[in-house]
């Protein structure tokens, strides 16, 4: 067993379900979804990327290409959360709270995709 | 993969980026837990916005002060510890850079991927110069003054600098590593479209060979121009059809014979395959008579074999008298001494070769045994190019330069194919002919060699000449030395050869007619090339050159003056 790649599994693993975490119960619901799971998403987003970086295979390419999408996502659903609370006083609306909700399942879906390869990558290597 | 030291660095960054990442989030969560209160004492936290916002310019050591509100004690024992977790992550993060900036690898791939980059930008005819000795050096330096650009590659690092720090007129990209590895010949740009031709010519033969080899099986279209010291290593490359096998061996003792034998054959062919700086040799008299030979190395040996075939006499002189092949009347003892020469019948002698290994040794010899008989022909071994001024300064009669010689030879033959074919057939004419040809051609150059050019009469690189044949008009191949400016004048340039498919017509004479399709070689000085180029395009110089008048181009020009051209 290779401890690196047990580290590497854990944070895309983690990414992934924290992400789910924060993006379950009603989409414009304030009290469904916690900030800190979205900073806790966005930080092991962060983590994880930098842990692809500087992986030369193909599927590593794939892989660093989804966690930026990743990244992409949930900065932007960040910034959206702190400019309406903090620099616009809009409050936490059930507009705002579905735009956040939904970056949040884009950067879902791409986070799915990476363990999606992580996994096909562990079985080719076993096969 | 043109970004290798990106990989290599983000992977070195990867723990120093993973702790600082780790840091903030424990910062920025810390803040938000710990309990303040507002200006009108009401209890409140600082959200994750407002505890990113201090992290971020307490990390960064900038220091803003307590925004919104003054902090509590707790809030103030947090920003103690965060200040400490962030500025070491950052110090951990900018010391991996800076160690890193640093790396020998790191900036070893670094320079790699500027090689590559600069390998992969070249968009024109360049060579691939493997080893940079003494011959790779005149070979950059020549091909860079021929306006191509150059390869250049090395295993020593230290090669490679000195090349770095040198001026040429065309780019040079050098990089230090080992020519044999296939993979870093291509790295060169071997497979390159523009790649010319791959000089080998490091000083191992072996890693010659092996550079033969590889550009032979990756790069059909590509020349191989190799140096090849032992006699089987060269009929190794040849029969793989490498272009060019120079053996520096073979290339004295070939030259040698031509100076005792044909000194007029000598001094041109010595002349033409010396690289740009060569002078014509001045061998009037033939040294016939018995000879003295210091020193039997592999040069030693060739040159005795060689003088011995054609029937002169030699005494050899030689330290070491084990040595497999020793005749058996050889003296033993070491050249540089009198005693050793008046042995080997120094005062009868017309001439020796003082051919160890050693340049001072080889120095030495040469000037006692001036000393013992001044009407010597002398003739020495330099091994390596940095005694070239001692050896200068000894005035001996013929120099034998391995780097001279194996530039000098490739040099000639990547000019033009035509070269090659015109030098053997010139060595066979008559001496006077030879005489006539490079008193001709040192007074077009001033001395220097000349400057090889080849014509191909054809649509695309004659269009005026070709154009002027269609329409019937005969055009001698003395139009082509004709000055188009002073007819009566002559262009400082020779027409050489003349290869047709009927065969190739040596020095063809000045009435020949020109055919489509005749390819020509010429040699003069470099700006009679440009002119002559000029002429090819233009019909109206061209015109003017075969006929001293204007022909005028166009119909309605032809009615108005109601001329016809040339025909």
């Amino acid at each position: 067993m290779n401890m690196s790649k047990v580290v590497f599994g854990f944070f895309v693993l983690l990414a992934l379900t924290l992400n789910f975490g924060f993006f379950i119960g009603e989409i414009d619901n304030p009290d469904h979804h916690n900030v800190y799971e979205l900073f806790a998403a966005l930080v092991v987003g962060l983590i994880a990327t930098v842990m692809k970086l500087g992986e030369r295979s193909q599927m590593s390419a794939m892989l660093l290409a989804s966690s930026l999408v990743v990244d992409l996502h949930l900065v932007a659903a960040a910034l959206v959360w702190a400019i309406a609370v903090h620099v616009t006083d809009v409050g936490l609306t059930p507009a705002v709270m579905a735009t956040i909700v939904s970056l949040s399942g884009g950067a879902l879906l791409a986070n799915l995709l990476s363990v999606v390869l992580l996994t096909l990558e562990t079985a080719g290597f076993s096969r | 993969m043109g970004g290798t030291f990106l990989f290599v660095f983000f992977r070195r960054m990867r723990v120093p980026l993973v702790v600082l990442i780790s840091a903030y989030a424990i910062a920025t969560i810390g803040f938000t837990l710990m309990p303040g209160v507002d200006d009108e004492g009401n209890p409140w936290r600082l959200g994750l916005f407002e505890a990113f916002y201090v992290v971020s310019y307490t990390g960064s050591t900038i220091g803003f002060g307590e925004v919104p509100y003054a902090f509590s004690p707790a809030q103030r024992l947090w920003t103690m510890v965060s200040i400490y977790l962030t500025v070491i992550a950052w110090l951990f993060s900018i010391g991996t850079i800076i160690s890193l900036l640093q790396d020998p690898a790191f900036r070893r791939s670094l320079q790699r991927a500027r090689f590559r980059r600069a390998v992969g930008g070249i968009d024109q005819p360049f060579y691939l110069v493997c080893g940079y000795g003494d011959t790779g050096r005149l070979l950059t330096r020549a091909l860079t003054d021929r306006r191509h650009p150059v390869v250049v590659i090395d295993h020593n690092a230290d090669k490679i600098d000195a090349l770095s720090v040198q001026d040429f007129r065309m780019p040079v990209a050098a990089f230090a590593m080992d020519a044999r590895p296939p993979d870093n010949l291509l790295e060169s740009g071997m497979r390159s479209r523009w790649c010319m031709g791959v000089m080998a010519v490091t000083g191992d033969d072996k890693a010659n060979l092996k550079i033969a080899v590889a550009t032979r099986l990756l790069n059909k279209r590509c020349a191989v121009h190799a140096r090849a010291d032992l006699a089987g290593v060269a009929d190794n490359m040849r029969s793989f059809d490498t272009d060019d096998v120079v053996n520096p061996v073979t290339e004295y003792v070939h030259r040698m014979r031509l100076a005792i034998e044909r000194p007029a054959a000598f001094r041109l062919y010595h002349w033409l395959q010396s690289g740009p700086h060569a002078r014509i040799p001045d061998i009037r008299r033939p040294p016939r008579g018995p000879w003295i030979l210091a020193g039997f190395g592999r040069l030693g040996k060739a040159m005795h074999a060689m003088l011995v075939e054609i029937g002169i006499e030699v005494t050899v002189i030689e330290e070491d008298e084990t040595l497999a092949g020793l005749p058996s009347n050889f003296v033993n003892g070491r050249g540089t001494q009198a005693e050793t020469l008046k042995e080997a019948g120094i005062d009868r002698a017309v001439g020796i070769l003082a051919t160890t290994r050693d340049d001072v040794d080889n120095l030495s010899i040469l000037i006692t045994a001036r000393e013992l008989n001044p009407e010597l022909f002398t003739g020495v071994l330099e091994n390596g190019l940095s005694s070239h001024a001692m050896v200068r300064a000894a005035e001996p009669d013929l120099v034998a330069q391995p780097s001279t010689v194996i530039a000098g030879t490739i040099l000639s033959r990547i000019r033009s194919p035509l070269v090659q074919p015109f030098i053997e057939r010139m060595l066979d004419c008559e001496e006077d002919d030879i005489d006539a040809l490079l008193d001709r051609l040192s007074a077009h150059c001033r001395g220097s060699p000349p400057d090889f050019l080849t014509l191909r009469i054809s649509e695309r690189r004659a269009p005026a000449l070709v154009g002027l044949i269609n329409r019937g008009i005969a055009v001698p191949v003395s139009a082509l030395v004709n000055d188009p400016i002073g007819r009566e004048r002559a262009l400082p340039i020779e027409v050489l050869l003349l290869r047709r498919d009927s065969g190739d017509l040596l020095r063809p004479h000045g009435d020949t007619e020109l055919k489509i399709g005749d390819r020509v070689l010429m040699a003069g000085h470099p700006r009679a090339g440009r002119r002559l180029r000029a002429m090819l395009e233009n019909e109206n110089i061209l015109g003017r050159a075969l006929t001293g008048r204007e022909i005028h181009q166009g119909w309605l020009w032809q009615r108005l003056t109601g001329t016809r051209d040339l025909g």
